[in-house]
This record gives C-alpha cells, structure tokens and sequence, in this order.
C-alpha cells in the first residue's frame, strides 16, 4: 500500500520552522545580535580612533553593566516560563539598597548582616506575592504591580526620601579581579570585578536547573498547562509560589552589587530594572504566556540590550533617544519571530493546498484505493 | 393551519460525516414539540440549522409560516426563532436588563434608554411570574435564573419559536418546576416551542408531540397522548449489535478499587466495587455527573463524605498527586487542554506524570529521550521520533502520547474519560486493543463513556447515572442500548 500517503495524513503536520525548532528562535536572535554587533562596530569606529565597539576594554565595560539586570533576568525568566510576571523587581531592588545602606552606615550592624537582612527581605517579600498570585486567580500583572508601588512606599519611608550615602564598605564586590591587565591595543586598564563571575555562575546555574532538574521541567509544565499539570501530579501552588521566592534571592543579591557598584542607597538605584529585565527575557525569546524560553536566549537578550546601550552611550547619543531605540528593538525582535513564522505558515498552507488539489485529481482517476482499502482493514478488525 | 415551521428534507453533510439525513419536521402554534434522541443523533446539528449556523444541504427546504425561506443566525431572529442553547450566554458583570437589550439596546441620539429598556424587562418578568429585579446582576443569578432571564429575552424581543436545548440540565427539582411552568405558559400565548431534553419526564410533562432522532434520521413523530416512554425509547435505539467491537473478556480478579457512598463536586452517594481485569462503564447523558465522579476519585475535587478504599486500603486524596501515587491514572475527555503540553515534546509529556513517583532531583534528557522512544514504538505513535512536539500529531496519536504518560507511571487503575472521543476509526481499535491489554495485566479499567457501541462492547459491567446518582448497573446480556438509556434518561417504569 502507499505507505507514503498514510504517513501524511495521520503523521506530523507542517508547522512553522519556529515552533518545531524552538533552538532557531535562539539562534535567528543571536545571528541578529552578531549583525548588530558589526554593524555598531563600524558606525562607532567611524571618525574616531578608540574607544571602539568591539575592544577588549569595552566588552568588560558592557559585562560590568549587564552583570546586575543579567542576574534579575536570570529569575525573570523562571518567572516568566512559569506563566508569571514580576514588575516589583527594580522597587524592590532599590528597598533592598536602602536596607543594606541603612544596616551598614546607620543601623550598625556591620557589612554581613546587613547584606543577609536585605536580601532575607527580598526573599520574604516576593515569597508574599508568590503566595498570593498561587493561591488566588488574580492576575501576577495585578500583584506585582501593587507589589512595586508599595515596596517603592516602604523604601522611602525607610530613608526618609533621603539617600543614604556609604564608605565603600562593599568596595570589596567591585575589586579588579586581573588588576594590570591592560587592553592590547589602547593601553587602558581592563576590570573584571567579582560580579561579573557570579553573573556567569548564576546564569549558568539557573540554565542547568531549567534543563536538567525535576524542578525546572515542572516550571514549564505549569507554564504550559496548568490543569494538565496539576492532573499530572505536580503540585502547581507551589511550583508557582517557588519561582518568586528565587527571584527575591536574585533581586536581592542583584540590588546588594548594585549598591556597591554606586555606593549609596537611593530610590532611583533600581528604577526601570523591571523594564530592562523583562525586555531582555522577552527578546530572549521566552513566550509572555508561559512554557517557552531559556537561559541561553536571555543570556544574549541580557547583551543584545546591553551592547545597544553601550554603543548609544559612546555615540553620545541623548537618553531619550536611547529609551525609543530600545523600545524599538524589543518590538521588532518579538515581532521578528512572528512574522517568520507566519510566512512558513502561509507556505506550508499553500503546500497543502497544492497537495490537496493533486489528491483530488488521484481520486478522479483511481477512485481512492489508499481510502478503500483502510476502511476494509478495519472492518476485518472489528470483526 | 396554525403550522409556523416546517422543515422539508433536510440534509446536512460535514467533511466525512452525514450529521443529518432527510429529515423533515413541522412545529404548531400554541405547540411543545419534543426532539429525543442520543448523545450524538444529531439534535445539536438540527437546532443549530433552525437557528441559522448551518446551512443545510441542498434540496433541504424551510417554510416560515407558508413561505420558503433561508435562515441565517440574523433572519431567523428576525422572524423571531429564538434558540436558548444549554450552555448560558450571559455577561457576568452586567444586570439583567443590559443582559437582555445587550447589542439591541433602545437608544436616542445614542444615548441608551435605560428606563424603557428596564420597564420592559419587568413586565416580561412578571409575565414569567418571576421574583426576579431587573438589576440584578447576572453574577448574583443561579443557573436556573440565568435560564429565565435568557427566556425572558426571546420574550422581549416578540419570538414565534423558541428552541429550549437542554434547558434543564443541571438544574436543582425547583428550578426545573419553574422551567416547565414557563414553557405552559407560553404554550398557552400560541408561541410554538421546539423543547430537547435526556430526561422522558419532562417530554411528558410539557410535551404535545415527540420526534426521535437516530443516526441523523428521523424515526418517528408521535402526539404524546396516549404514548408509552418504552414505544419512544425503542425508536431511540436500535443499532445493529453485530457491528460493534468484539472484545474479549478475561476472568475478574479482586477488588481494586472499592467506593462508598462517595459525595460531592456534583455527585451523590455513589458506591462501586472495580474488580481487576474487568471494565466497568459508566454510562449515562452529558452532565449527569460522570466525569465530575473520576474529579472526585483522582482528587482532583474535594470529597465532601464517603471513602474510598483502594487494594483494601483506604485512602485520601487530597490532589492528583496523592491519586497516582495510589497508583491511579486519568485519561482525560479533553486532551489537549487537560492531557497533554501541546508544546512540548512526546519524550517531555510522557515523563511528566511519573516525577512524582521517583526521588531523584535531576532528569537526563538522554533518558528520557529513551523512554519516550520506548513508548512510540510500544504503543505504534505515528511520529518520527519522540522529540516530535504533541501539537503536530494527529487526535488518535495524541491519545496515545496520553498512554504512554499513564503507562510510564506505573498505574494500575485507569480511568479513562470517553477513551476514542475525536479520534479516527482505526486509533480506536487500536486503543481499545491497548484496554484489553492492559486487563490481561491484571489491570482494572473504569470507562466513562457516551458512545454507545463502546459502552456495550467494551464493558464487562455498566453503571447508569443520572441526575449525580447511579441510577442502575447492568451486567452481561442486560447491557443493551435500550436499557442503558432506559436507566439514563429515567423512563424505567414506577
């Protein structure tokens, strides 16, 4: 019999490359940052002479300054694959700050105590709203957002709307890990401050826990299926009340660099961190609606973002052409992968239409042999 | 004549089936005419084509007061042929007078007027004899008011017919005495009315005439006076049993699931014994409570009273989780919103369900990847590999992704929830073949089912419910069509 002809009509459908290769949508997005990346290369080599693009130098720079919004990412994405949201985190960034600045430089307690109490505070303020957002139908958007609005409360209220200034107690978290180092071709000092490790070690971490761990394969069931889930046997309360407790871990140790990075608490630390985190996760290609996405697409979303910031900075162009030039690429590479895979969708449609049109001409001539002889085989079954 | 609707040779064809065959059909003023029939005769088909959201074949013919017409979901409401379908089409946050004038609203120069729309409402609710305010919102409402509202605004908007499905399913004994006094009363103002309803009372009640459908064709029209409920269920029923499934049977074994007046979700004091190697089929009309039974058992829904004792154990479970690990399994009726992760991958979807029963903390996809493979070929899923996502697989192998979850968990109980809903014939041999299968394990299968060859081929014994109860069982030559519907729309003699 035509065996060919059984496979298709009962086998794997066409679908669009991007959703049967869900590794394309990571790598369409890192052949665009690599594009990107030369592109910037030569507008910002153009005239001057260096600081350049792609220097040694400046690749430390854009490391330094991806390393804390990379970390946040990082939970972002768990959040996120499990069908959630988190818009508290750069508030609560900027609470953790203040709560460190204030243990070390007015409360007295010393530099290890004071990190512990802001990043325990951290994990306790998201633990509530994760337990909130599993135990309740209200929308993560809805929570998160009341979370933010009263974390930014809480934290001025703390300082008094103040900002409270330090010694350089955390200075410890920004030394210069290859000190001497020097850029080959400039001769400036290169920096690799501690951080940026542990914002290595920490994507590394949550990558691994996604791929390889009962724990991460749980956060995409839920996010893809919730009652499938839980008919499963996965306990979705907890799986979702789980993803927000890491994130307050991340925000916390996040804010705490942050804070040694700037040397001083204050509201505006984190501001727009939410903004920063989410756009990365989403040009990383995780789904808004849950079950897709992975730590090695927000790792290149993490320096995509980052490396347009940096390169508007050494163009000196102004910050608010900087904020419509990053609206515009999240739009554009969400919307990328959308139209990609519409366009193979509309292909396999006429593909089938064509395949459709030469089965009716078959049945014309033959009479549908593949058909008849199906249906005889199971009436033998069925008797 | 006081004939309003009259349907002439009506076919409706869909790609592969013959919902409908030549049925013609006429409707009275001042009229009840009942439609009976099984899951699945075509009922739905014929409604939703006098509501005109099909088009019938051509050749089919519609006469609207003695002149042919064509419906469409707009002319037949101009003509006033209002449809009340079984599930309610309201809007939660308004109240019920913007429930009934939504999209029609009474307007000058655009400004809705709410006090001629709400003076409107009252009086057709006061005709209905209902206590009901038309600010009330709609949220605040039971079901069965919901229902009233959705009758009272076919009223409002002047009907000649109105199309009740179902409009009792669900219902507490009250809401259903206020149902039926409605349907007099407008039966008395000379409003033909077209009822459908699984249970024979109310056809008995209420009803002038009754038409059985089966397989899409019309059997008979009877007036009900003088009509015996047995005479309308042998029209209901009569496919030839030869063509069903041979199954073969295997020898009980002991009881593996043992169930005592268990209560809740919807259900009421239900108590079974499935014994291994055998299936018990659970029968009965949509929402008579079967599904909401297998929420129950699997813990999917909170047991209010009763107990369930499984091996002779009795146990508690307070979420599917606790359920498989008592080594049950639950074949959902919709797979792909509550069996399957469409997205992911056969290997990732049959791993799932089995986590709760290992305690390592790491997966190797390696593994898993194997397993995956080993169930594709165990169980013949038509895909090239089992990295092959779910939502490219056709319904038939998509239900046995779902096995092969099942399998992987190592269950011995399976509840299977309508196993060969929307898959093609030869999947369906091949998963009963799979059924028998497993009893040959020693395995214990409950089957819920509205097919009914299935019921009668595949069952060793047959529960009937009705109304949230077990309103029989049935074993060996007993299971036949006409007793399990006997048994399942309550036409079983006082």
């Amino acid at each position: 019999m035509n065996t060919h002809d059984t496979s298709n009509s009962t086998g794997p459908r066409k679908d669009s490359l991007f959703k049967k290769y869900e590794n394309l949508t990571v790598l369409s997005i890192f052949v665009s940052f690599v594009v990107i990346v030369v592109a910037l290369q030569l507008i910002t080599t153009g005239g001057s002479r260096f600081p350049t693009f792609i220097s040694p130098v400046n690749i430390f720079n854009i490391l330094q300054q991806v390393a804390v919004p990379g970390i946040i990412a990082v939970g972002m994405t768990m959040v996120m694959i499990s069908g959630g949201i988190d818009l508290s985190v750069g508030m609560l960034a900027s609470l953790v700050s203040i709560v460190v600045a204030l243990g070390i430089s007015e409360w007295g307690l010393g530099v290890g105590p004071a990190i512990l109490l802001g990043v325990v505070s951290a994990v306790i303020l998201e633990t509530m709203m994760g337990f909130i957002i599993s135990r309740t139908r209200i929308e993560p958007f809805i929570i998160t957002l009341g979370g933010m609005i009263s974390f930014q409360g809480i934290a001025l209220l703390l300082c008094n709307s103040r900002e409270v200034v330090m010694k350089g107690e955390l200075s410890f978290l920004t030394t210069n890990l290859i000190d001497g180092a020097k850029d080959p071709v400039t001769g400036l000092a290169l920096r690799l401050p501690p951080y940026v490790l542990l914002f290595f070690a920490i994507a590394l971490i949550g990558g691994l826990t996604l791929k390889f761990t009962k724990f991460g394969r749980r956060i995409y069931a839920v996010g893809t299926n919730q009652r499938a889930a839980f008919l499963s046997g996965i306990d979705v309360k907890t799986m979702r009340l789980a993803v927000y407790t890491i994130q307050g871990l991340l925000v916390g140790i996040g804010a705490t660099l942050l804070l040694a990075r700037i040397n001083t608490g204050i509201i505006t630390l984190g501001q727009n961190l939410e903004i920063d985190t989410i756009a990365m996760v989403v040009i990383g290609g995780t789904a808004l609606s849950g079950g897709r996405g992975n730590i090695v697409g927000t790792l290149i979303g993490v320096l995509f973002l980052g490396s347009i910031a940096n390169a508007m900075n050494m163009l000196r162009l102004p910050s608010e052409v900087q904020f419509l030039a990053k609206g515009l690429v999240v739009i554009i590479a969400v919307s990328a992968g959308d139209i990609s895979s519409r366009i193979s969708e509309f292909r396999a449609l006429k593909r089938a239409q064509v395949d459709a049109q030469a089965a009716a001409a078959d049945r014309m001539k033959g009479g549908g042999p593949a058909q008849g002889g199906a249906q005889t085989d199971m009436q033998k079954s069925s008797v | 004549m006081d004939e309003i609707l009259r349907l002439s040779q009506i076919s409706k064809t869909f790609p592969g089936v013959r919902a409908l065959q030549d049925i013609s059909f006429d409707l009275r003023r001042g009229e009840v005419h009942c439609l009976c029939g099984e899951n699945g005769a075509g009922k739905s088909t014929l409604i939703k084509i006098l509501s005109g959201a099909y088009q019938p074949d051509e050749g089919g013919r519609i006469f609207f007061n003695g002149a042919e017409v064509s419906l469409t979901p707009r002319t037949a409401l101009e003509m006033g042929i209002h449809t009340i379908y079984q599930e309610h089409i309201v809007f939660d946050a308004l109240d019920i007078t913007e429930n009934i004038f939504v999209g029609a609203e009474i307007a000058r120069w655009g400004i809705p007027q709410r006090k001629q729309m709400r003076e409107q409402t009252e009086r057709v609710l006061r005709y209905l004899k209902s206590d009901l305010s038309p600010d009330m919102r709609m949220s605040d409402l039971t079901s069965g008011q919901q229902k009233i509202v959705e009758i009272a605004k076919a009223l409002v908007f002047r009907s000649n017919v109105i199309i009740l499905d179902e409009p009792t399913a669900s219902f507490s004994s009250q809401e259903i005495e206020t149902v039926l006094d409605i349907v007099k009363t407008l039966k008395e103002d000379g409003i033909g009315i077209i009822y459908i309803s699984h249970h024979l009372d109310e056809v008995f009640e209420v009803g002038d005439r009754a038409t059985v459908i089966r397989d899409g064709q019309k059997v008979s029209t009877y007036p009900i006076a003088g009509l015996s409920k047995s005479t309308l269920i042998k029209d209901m029923v009569g496919r030839d049993p030869s063509t069903f499934y041979k199954r073969e049977r295997i020898a009980r074994g002991e009881v593996a699931l043992d169930v005592r007046n268990v209560t809740g979700n919807g259900v009421r004091d239900i108590s079974f014994k499935l014994h291994r190697g055998e299936v018990l089929g659970i029968a009965g009309m949509v929402g008579s409570g079967r599904s909401e039974l297998m929420e129950l058992l699997f813990g999917a829904a909170p047991l209010v009273y009763g107990d369930i004792l499984i091996d002779g154990r009795s146990v508690r479970h307070g979420s599917p989780k606790d359920a498989i690990r008592n080594k049950m399994c639950f074949i959902t009726e919709d797979r792909q919103n509550t069996g399957l992760f469409l997205t992911k991958t056969i290997a990732e979807n049959v791993a799932v369900a089995n986590m709760v029963n290992t305690r390592d903390f790491l997966v190797r996809p390696a593994d898993e990847f194997a397993v995956g493979e080993t169930y594709r070929k165990l169980l013949t899923i038509k895909a090239p590999s089992a990295r092959t996502r779910a939502v490219n697989l056709s319904g038939g192998n998509q239900q046995k992704v779902v096995l092969g979850k099942w399998f992987n968990t190592g269950g011995e109980i399976f509840i299977f929830d309508e196993p060969s809903h929307g898959v093609d014939v030869g999947s369906k041999q091949e998963i009963y073949k799979i059924m028998v299968d497993l009893l040959k394990e020693d395995k214990a299968i409950l089957m819920v089912s509205s097919d009914m060859p299935e019921v009668i081929s595949m069952s060793d014994r047959v529960l009937v419910f009705r109304r949230g109860e077990v309103a029989g069982e049935l074993v060996g030559e007993k299971i036949t069509e006409e007793n399990i519907l006997t048994l399942s729309i309550g036409g079983q003699k006082e």
